[in-house]
């Protein structure tokens, strides 16, 4: 790992804290502003793997993990939505488009200024936002490992 | 005059399900987009109403080409969650698995190529070296996909007599550097259709952060079996391929040569198949609360899973990027300038999985 990457990585802004554990680096960012993020990872060659969205509540503010990688290290920058919106970075990073896309089907995260913000995988008549109030949380399992019966 | 031709959903160059809308000026393709979406399953959502057992099951469910690799992956993030490191014999089984679905994947791909382009005996030549690997992935697992190989800190079955695979190898290796290999590299027919089209600069492959033979084929030399190993490539020595070229031709050759270089693999791993345990861990897992990104080489490219646990039963959010998730978008470039009969080759040369892709 480029010894000066987790310096460099805090001074970009909104980041809070960087921490390595095991082979990747997580970046709490609470007050992060995407595009510049974007842009300086651009101008420094590392690229964006995908995008991780994970709602908090029904109606409340959605976690979001920006996750770029150099060819030996994860990179994973954490946010939050602002009243379930963030800056789009689709117009600095060609692969969050289809990701910002899906986010938005799937949980109804709007990202500003995305240049074509279609649904990408969410059927005619559904609204945006169709999976999450299924997916906020954790979801006990419907059955555990142990509550099999033998007939 | 422009006009719009629409390829798909269901078509008989699509191995799956998907939509090119291409506008068209004449016969030559000013520009395309895609529609994406048909095969969704909502999997990740299920994922959370699984325990750490029945979810494995679950994830082989994601692709039914590369079903190995996603739960390898899948249990490889989870291990690294709960710090369990799996037994060598495990990581070697795994790497045995994952390099015959890379063969079959790539078989698989060359075959539907060579229909594409209209070489049906090339197809049939080639689905039959595929089914000798399908047979070696059956004799080991019971299976012929979704191989229920993987579990959370080792593997569920071992292969007892793994010099028993070698003959196979050796079938595979004469028959692609004897016939597959040259007549994708050197057919007249075959070159006709491929060099040149469907170009991929490396500067583009840079911008649409594309992967796997996709990314090689466009001179980005990026493979996680080289970039971070994982399981037991680092000890077999794995050589990447690469080529500069950026063409269908280039794909071609690239996924040709990895071939070659996946028999390689399998038969150092066949012949140094270590000692000791399947598992790391008996009875069920515990996974405590934390959360892991990995990344391995799918056939495809490269596949990202991020795994997060609350410490329950179950995973409290899994998040899958397949690498066609990335390299079907690049088709658009592809395409532009490019005639409209040399479509169906170009959108197969990224071998899109859209299986892998919807989830």
């Amino acid at each position: 790992m480029d010894p000066d990457l987790p310096g460099w990585l805090a001074a970009l802004p909104g980041v809070a804290a960087v921490a390595q554990r095991a082979q990747a680096l997580w970046v709490e960012a609470p007050a992060l502003d995407p595009p510049a993020m974007a842009r300086a990872m651009a101008e420094r060659g590392i690229r964006l793997a995908a995008i991780t969205a994970i709602p908090q509540s029904p109606d409340g503010e959605t976690t979001i993990l920006y996750h770029y990688v150099t060819p030996a290290l994860s990179i994973n920058v954490r946010t939050r939505t602002r009243n379930n919106h963030l800056p789009s970075i689709a117009a600095l990073a060609r692969p969050a488009s289809w990701s910002e896309r899906e986010i938005r089907d799937l949980f109804g995260v709007e990202f500003d200024g995305h240049p074509n913000p279609v649904p990408l995988l969410r059927p005619a008549g559904f609204a945006a936002g169709m999976l999450r109030a299924a997916m906020c949380g954790p979801t006990a399992p419907v059955q555990s490992p142990t509550a099999r019966t033998t007939p | 005059m422009a006009y719009t031709f629409p390829l798909g959903p269901y078509h008989p160059a699509l191995e799956e399900p998907f939509k090119i809308n291409v506008r068209l000026n004449g016969e030559v393709i000013e520009s395309a987009t895609i529609d994406v979406g048909f095969s969704f399953r909502g999997i990740e959502a299920l994922a959370q109403r699984r325990n750490w057992i029945e979810v494995v099951t679950l994830i082989e469910r994601v692709c039914g080409i590369c079903s190995n690799v996603h739960t390898t992956t899948f249990c490889l993030a989870a291990e690294a969650i709960a710090g369990i490191e799996i037994p060598p014999r495990a990581a070697a089984i795994r790497t045995i698995i994952y390099e015959l679905e890379r063969l079959h994947s790539h078989l698989l791909w060359a075959g539907l190529g060579a229909e594409d382009i209209g070489f049906h005996s090339l197809f049939m030549e080639v689905f039959t070296l595929r089914e000798r690997v399908m047979d070696t992935l059956e004799a080991i697992s019971g299976n012929r996909v979704n191989y229920g190989m993987n579990c959370i800190g080792g593997v569920l079955h071992d292969i007892p007599d793994p010099a028993a695979h070698l003959p196979v190898l050796d079938v595979l290796e004469v028959a692609l550097a004897r016939a597959v290999v040259p007549v994708f590299t050197r057919d007249r027919t075959v070159l006709a259709r491929t060099r040149g089209v469907g170009l991929l600069t490396r500067e583009q492959a840079l911008e649409w952060a594309v992967v796997g033979p996709v990314a090689r084929a466009s001179g980005l030399d990026l493979d996680v079996r080289k970039d971070a190993p994982y399981l037991a490539y680092a000890a077999l020595g794995f050589k990447s391929v690469c080529q500069p070229q950026g063409d269908v031709q280039a794909r071609i050759v690239v996924r040709a040569l990895e071939m070659l270089e996946s028999t390689r693999l399998l038969r150092e791993a066949l012949r140094s198949l270590p000692a000791g345990p399947l598992r790391a861990t008996a009875g069920l897992p515990h996974i405590p609360a934390g959360e892991a990104t990995m990344r391995t080489e799918a056939p495809r490219g490269e596949v990202f899973y991020y795994v997060a646990s609350e410490g329950g039963g179950g995973p409290s959010r899994v998040k899958i990027r397949t690498p066609s998730f990335v390299n079907i978008p690049a088709i658009e470039p592809m395409l532009t300038g490019q005639p409209l009969a040399n479509l169906s080759i170009i959108q197969a040369s990224v071998d899109p999985c859209l299986s892998c892709t919807d989830r």
